[in-house]
């Protein structure tokens, strides 16, 4: 207390640079408090895990990609909420300042006379707010994606196949410029370490840092641990229960029809029931026209067969679905105009997968979806449900 | 006394099994329509040489029936697009050859792919047989 007042008159008549302000106590006190120090290091983990399976690992890894995700809004959220009833240093008013302020911080710092902060300085809280809020949006966005071209999640009743595929490209740029600010933000530590003759990557660990001579002094303010649980509980709670009610709900250009009874046992005899979404009207028209060639053999069937299959993929074509595949699956090669397998997109996608495991035994050819897309015949092809079966792994 | 009720039971069921089998009356009726039209007894030897023969000019990917239903007919087979397909034999599938539409919508559609021709009824009749007897 006498300390605080000694250092409150220095405050008001000089300012102490850091690199000259002695310590008080060879002691460390605490300044990240344990919500902090959690928080911090929890969103370094769900933020990798989001990085590792967003960049590198394949389509099959959604799941994880989009649960590190939801971690990570959960943690932004409870910050948030700890940022209004955490102990000093965790406070928003601690670090988040004006436009003024941090100019005069920049100008000081520039100077050599910018003073020590135990808690953000000026410049750290402009990066743990633009941290907090880029990682917002990406979260945002990454939903937009989910449920416009993934059709899964709480948005996917409301969000178009445009909207999600637009959402893609915010969220790959908001990802970048993440791991951007990262660096950035690592950066920073590291050169105020080196300012203030600190560790703050141990100060996050252990949360404690040095009490010295001329350090900016902060308002201080008691942590509301019981009142914050309460508030991030019921975010919580109404947040889960929403999400999970508005993924119950169809997504918005999903085929909910089940597939024809007649179209599956005629074309499902041979190969993969292929959903009538999985290609566009003309391709339909082409391939009935012409049964008695089909890719390499006779299947041809009666006139009223043939008529009344023709009919049922001409209604369920893929001009009247909204998913990744029917948009995609759409634009055909054009000498191959009902090759599956011969779209650009199909092609692309498959690209990475050895021959080897389209001639497995347990696959089997490249025409059988199922063997691989264990929603292959709904036509939704989610990701998630995609597993090569092991025997077929090279 | 008990041994010998078992066995007679047992022959019993073996001779049920066999002439539920060969004599399906659906199948029966097939096999003696293309018997009749072919106007010669089906014969089981000729089928097991065209189910195992390479034919010509039908498509090039399957120039014999076994290209898709396996080299075993009492094991199953597969098509080009990995569909499995169910054992020809009809000891294995006992409802095989039971559907005139059926039999007749797959001997024409595969007849023209390996063969690049409809079968006769010679072909089909001693196909039957052969099966019937597998």
């Amino acid at each position: 207390m006498l300390d605080d007042k000694i250092d409150q008159r220095r405050n008001d008549h000089t300012i102490v640079p850091a690199t000259e302000g002695a310590p008080v106590t060879t002691a460390r006190s605490v300044i990240w408090d344990r919500v902090v120090r959690v928080f911090h290091w929890s969103l370094v983990a769900s933020v990798a895990v989001a990085a590792v399976t967003g960049f590198l690992a394949g389509a099959p890894w959604i799941d994880v990609h989009v649960w590190a995700g939801v971690v990570a809004a959960a943690l932004v959220v409870g910050r948030t909420v700890w940022g209004f009833l955490g102990s000093t240093h965790a406070r928003f008013a601690d670090f988040v300042a004006s436009p003024t302020v941090i100019v005069a911080h920049l100008r000081a710092l520039m100077a050599g006379r910018a003073q020590r902060h135990r808690g953000h300085n000026p410049l750290g809280g402009v990066m743990i707010l633009t941290l907090l809020a880029v990682i917002a949006a990406i979260v945002v966005s990454g939903g937009l994606v989910l449920g416009g071209t993934e059709k899964a999640g709480p948005l996917a009743f409301v969000t178009t196949f445009a909207v999600g595929a637009a959402a893609r490209g915010v969220h790959e740029v908001l990802a970048f410029v993440l791991i951007g600010l990262i660096v950035l933000h690592v950066a920073g530590a590291v050169f105020e370490s080196g300012r203030t003759r600190e560790n703050l990557v141990r100060a996050m660990v252990d949360g404690r840092k040095q009490i010295r001579r001329g350090d900016h002094l902060s308002q201080e303010k008691p942590a509301r641990p019981l009142f914050a649980a309460g508030v991030a509980g019921i975010l919580f709670i109404a947040a889960a229960a929403t999400i999970a009610m508005l993924s119950q709900r169809p997504g918005l250009g999903v085929p909910v029809a089940k597939v024809d009874t007649f179209y599956a046992a005629e074309c499902g005899a041979c190969h993969t029931t292929y959903h009538p979404s999985l290609l566009p009207r003309a391709s339909w028209a082409a391939l009935t026209a012409n049964l008695a060639d089909h890719f390499g053999e006779d299947a041809s069937l009666d006139q009223a067969a043939t008529a009344r299959i023709a009919d049922y993929l001409a209604a369920n074509a893929a001009e009247t679905a909204d998913t990744l595949a029917a948009n995609r699956l759409r634009r055909v090669d054009a000498a191959k105009p009902f090759t599956i397998t011969a779209t650009p997109f199909w092609r692309r996608r498959h690209a990475d997968i050895a021959d080897a495991v389209f001639a497995s035994k347990a696959v089997g050819g490249r025409g059988n979806c199922a063997a691989c897309h264990a929603d292959a015949q709904s036509g939704r092809f989610y990701p998630g449900n995609i597993r090569i079966p092991t025997e077929a792994r090279p | 006394m008990k041994l010998k009720s078992v066995s007679i039971a047992l022959a019993a069921l073996v001779v049920a099994a066999t002439v539920a089998v060969a004599a399906n009356p659906a199948r029966q009726a097939i096999l003696d329509g293309y018997a009749a039209k072919a106007g010669s007894q089906p014969s089981a030897a000729r089928g097991k040489a065209f189910f195992f023969a390479t034919h010509s000019g039908g498509k090039p990917d399957a120039t014999s029936c076994t290209a898709c239903h396996g080299q075993d007919p009492r094991k199953g087979g597969r098509t080009r697009a990995g569909k499995p397909i169910e054992p020809m034999a009809v000891s294995v599938t006992p409802s095989r050859f039971t559907d005139a539409a059926k039999v007749e919508k797959w001997f024409g559609r595969n007849c023209k792919t390996v063969l690049g021709r409809a079968c006769t009824a010679v072909e089909k009749a001693d196909f039957i047989a052969f099966m019937a007897g597998q």
